[in-house]
């Protein structure tokens, strides 16, 4: 009975009109609030996706890590690099958020150990890789188009085995995942023909 | 009077004849030549270049592109291949050998004169490094023809023409003697060849050995070194550094032979077995069309 009472208790008191404060302070403490939180919670979101965060858990750390180290994502002429989530974290802002909640399953297997030994990995990697292409597949390699697209590509300045697939794959409506498999981590062992070649 | 007119005669039938076999073969400074690169290849057999999960290009060639077609810049005619992981033995070569070239620029030129199709060879010798594998030859030259008939199965069972798009790589296989692992007994060989169906390689070798004679043969399902009938002759010579090697052949052949006929393309490839190499260590040329008075990759014109 005392909750239903409007006079007390706290949800009473937040249905209550301010009483003390004006509707300019309330909404101006309220603007910059929202700012604070909106603000915190992309730098949350920022955060998760700085490289240093993801090899935060050493089975990025000692795997993938170690060999997206020796790729041209990596180190290149011009020093552009693509860390993780580059390319593994969508950038508009719904998939971002899909992905986002989705690493709460990367968080369960972190603390249940499904990857935490390096044969534990390699048992794993087919599954886990096979993972991401059909993701990447399925986006049409959006991650990939962040930064490169077939209409920017200078094919003057192409070896000619690049501007030839490259050629091949507009005519046939293939996306980069199709090709590029391997491009950041090892391929792993057990990759079928179809899985090579689109 | 009567001796000297007998002399004189018979000096100028010796010189009438000596010129005749002097225009057999062409003015060689006549014919237009083109740069071909030959090249170290590892143990880049069939069944690698075949695989897309080992080489990128196998979907070019499900597609019916050629090797030069994304190996070899149409513009400079440079060959873009691995060669530097390979002669590091990073990738495709167990066995590396130092001192071993990766690239050999080679002159080519072609021509035929109606009966006879002639082939010269010309490049600098580079160094070797290579054990003497062959001590009898420090240099050998093979060049392959096929009359597009060769195939190859892509890893979707489709049949890609293979002598058309590499050359000698349709007798090329991982399981050849000199390969990781293979018998040493087993030659190179055409998956499914035979004289019968048309699906093989004539094969013409010159040798630097001393008394060596060239050889006339075939690879279908098995390489066999004589029995050709078409080879006229192979000559070879080293002036300075540089080695100039041509062949003679007839246009029409015997079995184990392909015939040449005027106005077709036919496939070719070569390979220099340099400072006595031999087996898979020879330097190798990707496929290129030959044509008879045809335009073709290189064109043996009158």
């Amino acid at each position: 009975m005392a909750e239903l009472n409007p006079k007390r208790g706290v949800w009473a008191k937040l249905r209550r009109p301010s009483a003390k404060y004006s509707l300019l302070a309330l909404l101006g403490v309220g603007f910059i609030a929202g700012i604070l939180f909106w603000g915190g919670f992309n730098a949350g979101m920022d955060a998760t996706n700085q490289l240093e965060f993801c090899i935060g858990c050493h089975e990025m750390k000692d795997n993938v890590y170690q060999e997206y180290k020796k790729t041209i994502h990596y180190s290149n002429r011009t020093g552009v690099r693509a860390a993780c989530s580059d390319c593994h974290v969508p950038k508009d802002w719904k998939h971002k958020m899909i992905r986002k909640i989705q690493a709460s399953g990367e968080v369960w297997g972190r603390i249940t150990g499904t990857i935490d030994t390096k044969e534990k990995f390699e048992a794993k990697r087919l599954e886990l890789a096979r993972h991401e292409w059909a993701r990447m597949k399925a986006s049409d390699s959006r991650e990939c188009r962040n930064c490169h697209t077939f209409e920017g590509m200078d094919v003057e300045k192409q070896k000619s085995r690049a501007a030839k697939q490259h050629e091949n794959a507009k005519k046939d409506n293939m996306t980069c995942i199709d090709c590029h498999k391997g491009i950041a981590h090892k391929k792993p062992a057990g990759m079928t023909e179809e899985e090579a070649g689109g | 009077m009567n001796k000297t007119f007998i002399t004189a005669s018979a000096l100028g039938l010796v010189l009438a004849s000596m010129a005749g076999t002097a225009l057999a073969s062409p003015d060689w400074s006549k014919v237009p030549s083109r740069q071909v690169t030959v090249f170290h290849p590892g143990t880049s057999g069939l069944e690698w270049i075949m695989k897309g999960t080992e080489h990128g290009g196998a979907k070019g060639l499900s597609k019916g592109e050629t090797c030069i077609g994304c190996h070899e810049d149409a513009k400079t005619l440079k060959i873009d291949i691995a060669t530097d992981k390979i002669l590091k033995g990073e990738k495709l070569e167990p066995k590396p050998i130092s001192g071993h070239v990766g690239t050999i620029p080679v002159s080519v030129q072609a021509a035929n004169d109606g009966a006879n199709l002639y082939l010269r060879f010309s490049w600098k010798e580079p160094k070797g490094g290579v054990e003497k594998m062959d001590k009898d030859n420090p240099v050998k030259l093979a060049v392959m023809l096929e009359d597009n008939k060769v195939v190859a199965k892509d890893s979707k069972g489709k049949n890609v023409q293979m002598g058309l798009a590499g050359g000698c790589w349709g007798t090329c296989h991982t399981d050849a003697r000199t390969m990781p692992g293979a018998d040493d007994k087993k030659t190179k060989y055409v998956t499914g060849g035979s004289l019968a169906n048309g699906q093989f390689y004539d094969l013409m070798q010159w040798k630097s050995g001393k008394g060596a004679k060239p050889v006339d043969g075939y690879v279908a399902d098995k390489r066999v070194m004589e029995g050709g009938k078409a080879l006229v002759s192979a000559e070879g010579k080293k002036d300075g550094d540089t080695w100039t090697v041509t062949f003679t052949r007839k246009l029409t052949g015997g079995e184990g032979d392909i015939a040449l006929a005027s106005g077709k393309t036919y496939n070719m490839g070569f390979a220099i077995h340099n400072d006595h190499a031999a087996g898979r260590f020879h330097h190798v040329s990707f496929g290129y069309t030959l044509g008879i008075d045809a335009k073709a990759d290189i064109t043996a014109a009158k």
